[in-house]
């Protein structure tokens, strides 16, 4: 799962970004508003966390001109500010939702993962498909009611693929997912990885689809 | 007397009430000489008419006499004292007289005469008939005389003191309907507060009382914009510590949920620093909360900008170890005494050179300078060879979190809003420019040149 995180301040970003990587994210930091349309512009992102408060360009601007460029990724606003006027105007231009500074990293956590849910279109907090199950608030994962041992890596990639139930995820679109810039990525990596989950989930779990991608195995 | 409604009555009123004394004692005196005048004719015309009755009878007045004696005015009206009167000869036989007649002889001075005595006070005249051969005397009793001239000056003062307490009402109303507009503005002014500050209306305002309200509509403004800065000043304080205690708390957390050693020491690390920084953000609060109530300096002395630039300077480089520009002064051995705060100075220079410090690149160099000024003062100036500041945003810089640039670099915001206080309080001003060869001058301008010792 891959997060945009738009925030000037050099101490609070690196705190997110470090707490969002503790929960198998990855992450995009950039810290002002022109940064951030690019960053939407060029990629897709399951979330975005905007601070209202950047330098230049504010928040406000960025999420209106994002939204009526047809950007439809969530955004979580984080904000000094809680006046009932600045908490309509953050929701009013677009944002899903809304925390003031000072926050708490597990809410915004959990948030996050609410506001990743409502978009996927799946109501239970809990992802499962043929029997494995994915608890994305404690990140474990089961077989048949067996807890299996993931790598970070494969667990977000996991994720994914359950997140997107029936859609055919491309490599590209997987590392997209899996990786922020400036992480290493090798070329090979997204079939390691595949690889390791079917060892440890049954080979029919991940069905390749030759020159398309990747999609989670039929129901059967 | 402190009521401006009571002072104009009484002045108005008592000045009428003299001005009415004074007309009716001038009126009453001249009424009364008027009629006794007036009486002393009707005397003359009686005198010469009863001279010439007695000319032409005067073997023949027994009958007249007697007839003429029986004479009387009417008894209850005060303006028919009754004329008295003797008829008699240039020798001074008396051939009539009326009933009342003082007994005088009627060989007295001819003309008009006040007789006084005891048992009454006369009128007098004596008239002489041109050959001397008849004499005629006329007198009114004094008294009813004087009744009679004082009934003429009362009934000319009558209406003055009818129409006097009139008037005095009327000045009374028009004092109080004139001042009224007053009253109006009193509750208007009492119907302000705090969160309503809105100009008086203009309309109804008489223009006495138009500069009074000019005046306190702009202290309304001053007011408005005091509290309005103030308040933003504390949210904008709030609101600037959120963040930093937003990054101490998420960092925290972190480090909680961190799996190894590592990456918790980094996140204590950076806890650390998101606390330095809050305590640097609320002792520049603390400092520009001293400094707002203060109108002057509390305690300026000539100080040595020479010794100030390198106390401040010794401090910067003891605090800042690992340097990566070269910071030096040119202030010569002569450079210039000021009169002023040396704390507060040294806390303004300070400011500047932390400043330079932060928004300039590795190896670039800062300069402190001692530039001239018109009218005998100086500027202390910190000069760098940096990228500057937006033209855009250098009007701005004195202003409470503004920051010059793009806000990477730690600066609370607040660092050049003490400078300018500072600089106000000194009497001068915060300057910044961008300098045309290249790079940035930020000056504490307006410093007055202390006399020497």
């Amino acid at each position: 799962m891959r997060i945009l995180l738009v925030e000037d301040d050099a101490l609070l970003g690196d705190g997110i970004r470090a707490g969002l990587e503790l929960d198998a994210y990855a992450v995009d930091w950039v810290r002002n508003g022109e940064q951030a349309l690019h960053a939407l512009d060029s990629h897709s992102y399951e979330a975005c966390i905007l601070d209202l408060g950047l330098p230049g360009k504010d928040g406000i601007a960025v999420l209106k001109e994002a939204r009526s460029a047809g950007d439809r990724t969530p955004v979580l606003v984080l904000t000094a500010r809680d006046t009932r006027e600045d908490k309509i105007g953050g929701l009013d231009a677009g944002a899903d939702d809304y925390l003031t500074k000072p926050f708490d990293l597990g809410e915004l956590q959990a948030r996050l993962r609410a506001l990743i849910r409502r978009t996927s279109g799946t109501a239970r907090p809990v992802l499962e498909h043929r029997g494995v199950v994915l608890d994305p608030s404690t990140k474990r994962v089961t077989a048949d009611g067996c807890e299996v041992t993931l790598s970070a890596r494969e667990y977000a990639l996991l994720q994914d693929l359950l997140s997107h139930p029936g859609h055919i995820r491309s490599r590209a679109q997987l590392e997209e997912s899996l990786y922020a810039w400036g992480d290493e990525t090798g070329s090979n990596t997204v079939e390691v990885y595949i690889h390791h989950l079917r060892k440890k989930l049954g080979a029919d779990f991940i069905r390749t689809v030759r020159g398309f991608g990747y999609q989670l195995g039929v129901e059967g | 007397m402190r009521s401006l409604r009571w002072r104009l009555l009484a002045a108005v009123s008592v000045a009428v009430l003299l001005l009415w004394l004074l007309t009716a004692w001038f009126s009453y005196t001249k009424a009364q000489h008027e009629a006794e005048e007036l009486m002393d004719g009707s005397l003359a015309q009686t005198g010469r008419l009863l001279l010439a009755i007695t000319q032409h009878n005067d073997d023949d007045l027994g009958k007249l006499a007697s007839r003429l004696a029986t004479v009387r005015g009417a008894a209850d009206n005060v303006y028919e004292p009754p004329l008295e009167f003797q008829l008699g000869l240039g020798d001074g036989t008396i051939l009539a007289r009326s009933i009342g007649a003082p007994d005088l002889p009627v060989l007295g001075v001819p003309g008009y005469s006040d007789i006084l005595r005891k048992d009454g006070s006369w009128r007098v005249l004596n008239v002489v008939s041109g050959d001397g051969r008849h004499r005629v005397q006329v007198s009114q009793s004094i008294g009813l005389r004087d009744r009679a001239a004082l009934e003429v000056a009362g009934q000319t003062i009558l209406p003055l003191a009818i129409i006097t307490p009139v008037l005095l009402l009327l000045i009374y109303v028009s004092v109080v309907k004139a001042l009224d507009p007053l009253n109006r503005l009193a509750r208007d002014v009492a119907a302000r507060s705090a969160d309503n500050l809105a100009a008086l209306s203009r309309e109804d305002v008489p223009n006495e009382v138009g500069p009074l309200v000019a005046a306190i509509n702009r202290l309304f403004l001053r007011v408005a914009r005091a509290l309005d800065y103030e308040r933003r000043f504390t949210a904008d304080a709030a609101h600037e510590l959120r963040t930093p205690l937003a990054a101490i708390k998420v960092q925290t957390q972190v480090a909680r949920l961190s799996r190894d050693r590592a990456q918790t020491a980094r996140a204590l690390g950076q806890i650390e620093c998101g606390v330095d920084r809050a305590t640097r953000l609320v002792e520049q609060l603390l400092r520009l909360a001293r400094l707002d109530p203060l109108n002057v300096l509390p305690d300026p002395q000539p100080l040595d900008l020479l010794s100030l630039t390198e106390g401040t300077l010794a401090n910067v480089l003891a605090a800042n170890p690992a340097l990566t520009q070269t910071v030096r002064h040119e202030l010569p051995p002569g450079a210039p005494r000021v009169c002023g705060d040396a704390d507060l100075l040294g806390i303004a220079l300070r400011n500047l050179i932390d400043n330079a410090l932060r928004y300039t690149p590795a190896g670039s160099s800062i300069v402190i300078r001692v530039e001239d000024e018109e009218g005998g003062r100086v500027c202390l100036c910190v000069r760098d060879d940096g990228p500057g500041v937006p033209d855009e945003l250098i009007a701005r810089l004195g202003e409470r979190f503004v920051r010059g640039r793009d806000t990477l670099a730690e600066g609370s915001g607040l660092g050049l809003a003490i400078v300018s206080r500072i600089m106000q309080l000194h009497g001068g001003r915060f300057s910044a420019r961008n300098l045309a060869t290249g790079g940035f001058a930020a000056c504490l301008c307006g410093l007055v040149r202390a006399e020497p010792v």
